[in-house]
């Protein structure tokens, strides 16, 4: 028997090719993602131990606040140094200063990106234990006006020993003279991160507070544990300072870092799960009619006495045969895929320094374990269908695949749908902790639900579809209406495959623009401003508090207000805390009170939103537990509760801005944008204002000054760039289901070797044979996009209503967008049939009639 | 077809439907060789039923293929009335096919996606032009088909699948019919109706048609019956009976 499978295979490689693309594709995608992160991750391990390679102890602050960059620590007090000195076994200790600037090339525009790496400032360690850096040229910096950059940073700015060098720190830009070029170990940068460094005066300053580091690291004495230092360290530190070894500060950094590329990691495997889910129904429509041309010769296999479990297991060996080799060539192409992207991640400068490749072992077994277990589980019903031919169906004459439409295959599909629907319902609107997975498995549950029903369907949709084409198309179009039908299995696992990549892209598309339009709308109703200043920092790198004085003091506004972000612990979680001056801010952004006064907001206050007090049961007068890294009081009384229909990042927790002074350092009082309502709001005023306005904002790094209109374009075009990147990351979902159309079309053509050698013997020319290939082609991809466009508009609705209350307030459907997508499937189809179509009318007419 | 045919045609092909010159097919080389036809000079007259016989391997059906346009011979000369087949390109030899040859194969001769009227007028619909419906009517009942019009060939029995067969190869009142064993996959009750069918087409409609068979009982509704062997035309009976072909057949030895 296993002889005889492996003949089998040898015999219609061919047919399997499709099977091995789509198992490849889907396992290269998965295998590429985990070895990618693997190496991301592998790369900045190395990156952390190498920074704090010297570091045997820290000392820190117990006080910190997850945020979503991190764990944020209160600094402490330089008066620890001398305890931790004193302490038995320390070589060395010195204090940390680390904060974030942005160094201005010489256009006055940031050296950096966002998107890259922060640029840091740290202070520069005299005790050559803890120093990481030397100097390549130049000496140290030592003075309030001296900067010494990494060899990278010098170089990008194109900056020498003695130039001068702009900085754009929190209070405005700062200029220093560059006194040394310095290198990291072996590296140019920080590990990654260009850094600039300062005496430690300056970089208090500057980044930080007087008097104050982010932590003490400690060098000790040779022939001494971390672990003994550490308790040593422990004993002589005050009550809210903490002592860790190095290597747990370095693992902690890893673990932080790891914790995004975990979720970076997931979010692409979803994407290679959905493109293997996709590739499954290639596999199960390969399988299925092969089982089905090989009737005859399994029937005959059992005649001669082969039993059901043999045929059975012949046609899984052959699925695992195809299964794990497809899983390894995918495992190898999604290794250089991962060395491709990580070229090209190093050339945009998002990555470590030296990044090597590592492929872990764990993502080569899971890639073919899935890959394999997907083609086998794919293989299961055909080859069970397999196992039942008769041995009589030897003798018979037609091998053509069974019409079973039967009513059961109508109530299962039914039972699926309806389990889908109700999983999404309740992962919705059921306040779930599970959610999310509910919604996966009630689309997993739909999309299967339309693959049982698919054969039900697909004929009537097939004829309504081809009716046009049937009438203008001539002979030609009616017959390929009639094949398109013919097989309404075969057809509607084809379109099935088609229409889970379109169902995710129709929901996606249909969603985001409910979203964009229900942001434009909030906008457009809620802010009264006319022009909005914006940055693309955050924290100490956004925009000087100062900027907000100076835009009010100019003739052409009436009011101007800011807004600043930061992060507490509010009744015991991470939250964050919008500031602003609420009086002002009352005029240039409608906001309703509901209970107390927004605008009276003082520094005992806090404003929240009516939904949370609905959902919390919270009223005016109640106080809530808060906790600010840097100080401040420990509880705040709620003295507004509003209503607005302004986006707001974030629950919507709103404080004064004389709050905020009280409770962030000095470096983090900045502001994420300026909403500026002018004394002229005629169109003629607005426009005059851009000029002062320009002339005030173009001096400060990062500002960019956006009309109302702009605000909105921009927000909106947030929204897309992210839109792109989840098209991109479906493609290949939508590559394989083409795919899975282009065979088939083979395997039908293959079938039908003597029709179309009788067509083309009575006449039909190759030109009509190939139209009507693509014809069905083009009915079969219609059929597969109009049910997932229809499962997407459905999937969009309900996520939109489920999102109400989180301001997606409108539902839109993007009709041109959706008929390009209708226009794009009909091309695809017509792209799939290329190939099928060609070799039809390239059948030797004489060979086609004769063949049995 | 056109004016300016060259070389001009002989004035004796006006009675020929199709004709064949020197006509020579080789396959294989070498060793391997092999004469299919063999310097083949032979005339299908118009309005007659022309049969040819021969064993297996004698170039019966080479010489029905090569003449219908779906084969190319190694060398000689083709013609379908006046069109020489040499100079037509595959476009050509597809319309030529479509539109003055019909077809009728031994099995698997209609599309099982069609009903038994669409397969009928399936190469004027490839045509684009509209059928004669008064002539389909009369094909329709001539082969007695008039209650199946509406089947799927799956619907329909051996020989009434035959018989729409034999109504399509007639519906765009082509030049010339050809038949390969049409009767091969069928009972003598079901075969001899279409042989009837063919011979009231040539006596009624003066169509002109050339089966291949080996039936001696099939070969004796022809008009004319050529035998082949290895290649070549070994003899010919006029108005031959089934005794004639038979007693033929047993002296050329199969």
């Amino acid at each position: 028997m296993l002889k005889v499978t492996l003949r089998g295979l040898l015999a219609h490689k061919v047919r399997l090719i499709a099977t091995a693309v789509a198992v490849v594709l889907g396992v290269a995608f998965m295998a590429g993602t985990q070895v990618l992160t693997s190496s991301i991750s592998a790369s900045f391990d190395k990156v952390f131990s190498d920074v704090y390679a010297s570091i045997d102890v820290v000392v820190r602050s117990t006080n910190e606040i997850e945020t979503p960059f991190g764990s944020q620590r209160t600094r402490i007090s330089d008066s620890v140094l001398p305890a931790v000195e004193a302490v038995p076994g320390v070589d060395a200790a010195e204090g940390q200063v680390v904060g974030q600037i942005r160094v201005l090339g010489r256009d006055n525009k940031p050296l950096v990106r966002t998107q890259g790496p922060p640029n840091f400032a740290l202070n520069w360690l005299t005790e050559p234990a803890l120093n990481g850096w030397t100097i390549v040229e130049g000496a140290p910096p030592a003075g309030p006006d001296q900067i010494v950059l990494d060899v990278k940073t010098s170089k990008d700015g194109d900056f020498a020993i003695g130039d001068t060098v702009s900085v754009a720190v929190s209070t405005g830009v700062n200029t220093y003279r560059l006194v040394g070029i310095a290198r990291f170990g072996r590296l140019d940068t920080w590990g990654g991160a260009p850094a600039a460094l300062f005496d430690t005066t300056t970089a208090q300053a500057l980044v930080g507070e007087p008097g104050t580091y982010n932590w003490v690291s400690i060098a000790g004495d040779d022939g001494i544990s971390q672990t003994e230092l550490t308790d040593r360290v422990a004993a002589a530190i005050p009550a809210d300072t903490e002592a860790i070894t190095g290597k747990d500060f370095t693992a902690e950094s890893q673990d932080a870092f790891q914790k995004i590329i975990g979720i970076f990691n997931t979010f692409l495997l979803v994407f290679a799960l959905i493109a293997l889910f996709v590739g499954s129904f290639i596999i199960y429509n390969t399988f299925s009619i092969i089982v089905a041309q090989r009737t005859r010769e399994l029937a005959l296999l059992r005649a001669l006495g082969a039993s059901r479990r043999q045929v059975l297991g012949s046609v899984m060996l052959e699925a695992f045969t195809v299964g794990v080799i497809a899983s390894a060539v995918g495992v190898g192409l999604g290794v250089l895929l991962a060395i491709g992207l990580n070229a090209l991640m190093q050339s945009i400068g998002f990555s470590g320094p030296d990044t090597p490749i590592v492929v872990p072992a764990s993502a080569v077994i899971s890639s073919v374990l899935v890959g394999t277990l997907i083609t086998l589980a794919s293989a299961v019903l055909p080859a069970r269908r397999a196992a039942t031919i008769a041995p009589m169906a030897a003798m018979r004459d037609v091998a053509t695949e069974s019409r079973g439409l039967s009513r059961r295959r109508i109530i299962g599909g039914a039972v699926l749908l309806v389990g889908g629907a109700a999983s999404l319902w309740f992962g919705l609107f059921g306040n779930s902790d599970s959610g999310l997975q509910l919604v996966g498995l009630g689309a997993f549950l739909v999309f299967m639900g339309f693959t049982v029903i698919g054969p039900v369907i697909a004929p009537p949709m097939a004829r309504a579809l081809g009716a046009p084409l049937a009438r203008f198309g001539g002979v030609s179009g009616r017959i390929a209406r009639e094949n398109a039908m013919r097989n309404p299995r075969r057809t509607a696992t084809t379109a099935s495959a088609l229409m889970i990549g379109v169902g995710l892209v129709g929901f996606i598309a249909v969603t985001a623009q409910s979203l964009k339009v229900s942001t434009v709308e909030a906008i457009n109703t809620s802010v009264t401003a006319q022009y909005v200043v914006n940055t693309d920092g955050f924290g100490s790198t956004a925009l000087p508090i100062s900027l907000v004085g100076q835009i009010t003091a100019l003739p052409e506004v009436s009011t101007a207000a800011g807004i600043s972000a930061t992060f507490a612990n509010i009744e015991g979680d991470a939250r964050v805390i919008i500031a602003t001056q609420p009086a002002a801010f009352e005029k240039v952004v409608a906001i309703t009170d509901v209970e107390g006064s927004f605008a009276g907001l003082d520094t005992n206050g806090i404003a929240i939103p009516k939904t949370m007090a609905k959902d919390k049961k919270l009223a005016v007068g109640d106080s809530l537990a808060v906790n600010f890294l840097h100080g401040g009081p420990s509880s705040l009384v709620i003295e507004s509760i509003y209503d607005t229909k302004f986006p707001i990042q974030g629950p919507g927790y709103f404080i004064s801005d004389e709050l905020f002074a009280q409770v962030t350092p000095p470096d983090q009082q900045t502001v994420q944008s300026i909403y500026i309502d002018l004394t002229d709001t005629s169109a003629a005023g607005v426009a005059e204002a851009r000029v002062p306005l320009d002339a005030v904002t173009s001096a400060v790094p990062g500002a960019e000054l956006q009309s109302l209109k702009e605000f909105t374009k921009a927000q909106t075009d947030q929204a897309n760039q992210f839109l792109v990147i989840v098209y991109v990351l479906l493609a290949l979902a939508l590559v394989i289901a083409i795919v899975g159309v282009i065979n088939t079309l083979l395997l039908s053509v293959y079938e039908r070797t003597r029709e179309l050698g009788l067509l083309r013997a009575v006449g039909m020319s190759r030109r009509q044979v190939r139209s009507s290939i693509r014809t069905e082609s083009v009915i079969i991809s219609l059929i597969g996009t109009l049910i997932g466009l229809g499962i997407g508009l459905v999937f969009g609705w309900a996520l939109v209503k489920a999102l109400y209350d989180q301001g997606i307030t409108s539902f839109a459907v993007p009709w041109v967008q959706l008929i390009v997508i209708v226009a794009l499937a009909a091309l695809a189809g017509i792209g799939a049939a290329l190939y099928p179509a060609w070799r039809a009318s390239r059948l030797d007419v004489l060979q086609a009639i004769s063949s049995e | 077809m056109t004016a300016t045919q060259n070389p001009p045609p002989p004035p004796a092909t006006s009675t020929a439907a199709a004709r064949t010159v020197d006509a020579c097919k080789v396959y294989g080389a070498g060793d391997t060789l092999v004469n299919a036809l063999d310097h083949v000079t032979v005339e299908f007259e118009r309005g007659r039923f022309t049969a040819i016989m021969g064993p297996s391997g004698s170039g019966k059906s080479t010489l029905m293929h090569c003449v219908a346009g779906l084969d190319t011979l190694t060398s000689g000369q083709i013609f379908i009335g006046d069109t020489d087949l040499s100079s037509l390109n595959e476009r050509q030899l597809t319309r030529l096919r479509r539109d003055t040859i019909g077809f009728v194969f031994q099995s698997f001769n209609l599309v099982p996606t069609l009903t038994a009227a669409e397969n009928i007028t399936l190469p004027m619909d490839l045509a684009g032009t509209a059928p004669d419906a008064a002539w389909i009517d009369t094909i329709v009942s001539t082969v007695n088909l008039g209650d199946r019009l509406k089947h799927r060939p799956s619907e329909l029995s051996g020989g009434q699948q035959q018989r729409v067969a034999v109504a399509r190869a007639l519906a765009s009142r082509p030049s010339i019919v050809f038949a390969d064993e049409p009767t091969g996959n069928l009972d003598s009750r079901s075969g001899g109706e279409i042989l009837q069918f063919m011979r009231t087409a040539v006596d009624r409609f003066q169509q002109s048609i050339v089966m291949v068979t080996h039936d001696p009982v099939a070969a004796s509704y022809a008009d004319r019956v050529v035998f082949l062997a290895d290649g070549r035309i070994v003899d010919e009976i006029l108005q031959p009976t089934a005794e004639a072909v038979l007693e033929r057949q047993l002296r050329f030895g199969n």
